[in-house]
């Protein structure tokens, strides 16, 4: 038995988490790509706004634009709701309120995270990259803690839940940058730099050694595109992420089947047959941007109607 | 090596350490003073800074303010020098306690049933009846157990003389218990040195005491299912609130967790409702049923009184304990003890002038500047006037409140708390004390070893509340 407030808490503080461990992988894969870019040639700052949906917020507050306040507005700034240390303060802050149903050891990492990001923490000394590991680290350490130490109940289900809707999510636009940076130069694609880009994204997206010894060939979009969406068993995957919300949401109701489903039930079941049966070529011949944005709208449905049947009651 | 205590001073009040100087450390406190030594100051307040940190990281912090997600959160400043309190003195204050509180129950009990007490003129109606705990709607109710308080937390302090007192009874959610707790894992943690060379009285089984109790209240299962209430995370209680959920392995729920249906209590789960029996609450009555109290309360459960009243589930504490730690009905105590039980007094009073009455009034009207002023129903050290501290004008406008409101005032003397030496600013200082032991009645009545040592950590100063500034100390009960 699980309160309809602590399963959201649990589902939250893992989406949460999962945005900031990503958002600094975004980072890090648009500082490594820039190091590469030749002066004058498509910078990757701006994409990675575009790539989170927070242009908007980001152009009102800083209309120069400048690469070190795309940074700073992904990882510092407490006004983008989307940034890191706002993601760490509301995992917390959920984190807070359900303090009885987590561990010890649980409760303790997120708010050892937590202290570390506030002002004059040793952590904004560190060179960028640095910081940027460490935070990642500190996410991690808190899924390896919660897979150790919280009985595999359905507490665990929402958390489990929570962490693969947003990894999925997350997946596809860091796909996604490198969609928006190719945008306004596509002659550049299939160069060397446009090799090394997707080098930085398979990096950041925690896939390259594991893409490495999937694909024994060299570095094709296609291949890179298909890996990130449709690998059956790479963890980050969205296909890898959808069958793992397929079978936790069957976990979690434990009623048979209706004859009727229910659009919940509907939606699960779809989602999970499409990524599982498609081929990436029909993807990219449909539009690769197209199908990511449809599943990032699929993913939201998706966590609408959870929430209507979890976690309002 | 240097001894830590050379350039200590212990002050004119009771020194728990020393009997008037350095050289003369009270028995009790020998072996503790030579581990110290070893220990040297430089290291105590190395090993200081890691058992804040340590809380921190615990999580073990309050709020300040109720600014939302940007209020301030910190630890309770955390004194490293324990309080030693001998096992001869505490088996008398334990006895007093469970005295204490075993007549205060018969209290509650009588006045909202027989009221044998106003009718035999012991205490006058209108001070029961003009008190801001009186609940007229609990009139005639009988709580399981018949007992009013499962959980209090009464303050003790000692005088000139190192005799102890009661200063204040908290019956409705006294808090600082976790802080109690915590204190004696950070000092297990990083001063284990300190703790050689004798046995300090465990106090882990808080918890489990407190769980028994509560599963005694549901004398209709023997499987209770029972919750925490709290008002959630903007109260500064709420890390206890969490903490103590998670050492008992209870839920911690807040009121829109909860719904009532014909009188019966439920909780909103993600596979629909389930019955609740036992709710430890830690909201004030005026909070807890928007339907029988205030209205206008949302942190509470419309209809949670009727069903209490049904006798479908029970509450820690019962609505209605408000009443007997007004601070007026305190000075009562003595002559309830002597009514119901047929007893003396174990752990006395504080001398209290009672506003409410002429010739009182009169008194602490002609003598402010000595006196102690408190609001009797207001708790945290708010509405206090303390009278050598304060200036003309603000002894002049609190006779004004007097004059306005005198059922609202008590007065007591101003009394040296008793000190500790205490870390302030790096160095050692006798700051002064006071001590909150715990008392859980279910079936059986426990008094947790010890207490809650709060400790006024600013030079001089004698309000040891954590809402003015105040820390606390690990307390130990020891033999000899």
């Amino acid at each position: 038995m699980l309160l309809s407030r602590v399963a959201e808490s649990l589902y939250w503080i893992n989406r949460y988490l999962e945005r900031a461990e990503n958002i600094s992988r975004f980072v890090e894969v648009s500082e490594a790509m820039s190091l590469d870019c030749p002066p004058g040639s498509a910078e990757p700052w701006l994409p990675l706004i575009d790539a989170s949906s927070d242009r908007e917020s980001f152009d009102k507050r800083f209309p120069e634009k400048k690469p070190n306040d795309v940074i700073n507005f992904l990882i510092r700034d407490r006004l983008n709701p989307n940034s890191i240390i706002s993601c760490i303060q509301m995992a917390r802050e959920n984190a807070r309120q359900i303090r009885d149903v987590m561990t010890t050891e649980m409760w303790e990492q997120i708010n050892i995270l937590y202290w570390n990001m506030q002002e004059g923490e040793a952590i904004w000394n560190k060179p960028r990259q640095e910081q940027l590991s460490e935070i990642r680290r500190e996410c991690q350490l808190f899924y390896g803690i919660t897979d150790a130490t919280l009985s595999k109940d359905l507490a665990w289900r929402f958390s489990i839940l929570g962490r693969l809707i947003e990894r999925a999510d997350k997946t596809s636009r860091i796909l996604d940058v490198k969609y928006y940076l190719l945008l306004p130069s596509l002659d550049e694609l299939g160069g060397v730099l446009d090799e090394l880009q997707w080098i930085a994204l398979l990096r950041s997206a925690g896939a390259y050694q594991m893409f490495r010894k999937a694909v024994q060939n060299s570095i094709k979009p296609n291949s890179v595109a298909r890996f990130l969406l449709l690998d059956p068993i790479f963890p980050r995957s969205v296909r890898y992420c959808l069958e793992g919300i397929s079978n936790t949401l069957k976990m979690i109701d434990s009623s048979p089947p209706p004859e009727n489903p229910t659009e919940l039930e509907c939606m699960r079941g779809l989602l999970k047959a499409k990524w599982s049966y498609i081929r990436i070529e029909d993807i990219i011949n449909d539009g690769l941007h197209e199908a990511i944005d449809s599943l990032q709208m699929d993913l939201n449905k998706l966590n609408d109607l959870i929430q209507e049947k979890y976690f309002i009651n | 090596m240097k001894y830590m205590f050379s350039s200590y001073q212990p002050k004119n009040s009771f020194d728990e350490y020393f009997k008037d100087n350095v050289n003369s450390a009270r028995e009790i406190l020998i072996p503790l003073l030579s581990s110290l030594d070893n220990m040297g100051i430089k290291e105590l307040n190395r090993n200081h800074s890691a058992a804040k940190k340590l809380l921190l990281r615990h999580g073990a912090t309050f709020r300040l303010n109720d600014t939302g997600l940007k209020g301030t959160e910190r630890i309770l400043p955390f004194d490293p020098l324990p309080r030693i309190i001998s096992k001869d003195d505490w088996v008398t204050l334990e006895k007093g306690l469970k005295q204490r509180l075993e007549a205060i129950d018969l209290f509650l009990d009588d006045i909202y049933n027989s009221q044998k007490i106003i009718n035999d003129g012991i205490i006058p109606r209108e001070l029961i009846e003009s008190s801001e705990g009186w609940r007229p709607q609990m009139i005639g109710f009988k709580p399981p157990l018949n007992k009013w308080c499962q959980i209090s937390g009464l303050d003790l302090i000692r005088d000139r003389n190192g005799d102890w007192h009661v200063l204040e009874d908290n019956l409705r959610c006294p808090s600082g218990v976790a802080y109690f707790l915590e204190n004696r894992l950070v000092m297990k943690n990083i001063f284990p040195n300190l703790f050689s060379g004798r046995i300090v009285k465990p106090i882990d089984e808080y918890p489990s005491y407190l769980l028994k109790t509560l599963q005694e209240l549901a004398v209709w299962t023997d499987t209770p299912k029972i919750v925490l209430l709290t008002p959630g995370i903007f109260n500064s209680a709420y890390f206890e609130h969490s903490y103590l959920a998670q050492e008992m392995g209870i839920q911690l729920v807040q009121g829109h967790d909860l719904v009532c249906n014909d009188d019966y209590v439920y909780l909103k789960t993600t596979s629909g409702l389930k019955r609740v029996d036992v709710i430890y609450r830690r909201i004030d009555d005026d909070f807890l049923d928007p339907q029988n109290f205030r209205k206008d309360s949302c942190l509470g459960v419309s209809g949670l009184l009727d069903a209490f009243k049904s006798g479908h589930v029970a509450l820690a504490n019962a609505p209605g304990t408000g009443i007997a730690d007004d601070k007026m009905i305190y000075s009562f105590v003595p002559k309830m003890i002597k009514y119901y039980l047929d007893e003396e007094i174990i752990i006395k009073n504080v001398e209290t002038y009672i506003c409410h009455y002429q010739k009182d009034r009169q008194y602490v009207l002609e003598n402010l500047s000595k006196l102690v002023v408190k609001s009797v129903a207001e708790a945290g050290g708010y509405g206090m006037l303390i009278g050598p501290h304060s200036t003309t004008s603000e002894i002049e406008e609190f006779a004004k409140k007097i004059k306005k409101n005198p059922r609202n005032f008590i007065a007591q003397p101003t009394l040296e708390l008793s000190t500790v030496p205490s870390l302030c600013d790096g160095e050692l200082y006798p700051c002064h004390v006071d001590l909150r032991p715990y008392i859980l009645r279910g079936k059986d009545s426990w008094v947790s070893p010890g207490g809650l040592t709060r400790v006024a950590l600013k030079k001089g100063s004698l309000v040891v509340n954590s809402s003015q500034g105040g820390g606390c100390k690990d307390t130990w009960v020891v033999g000899k």
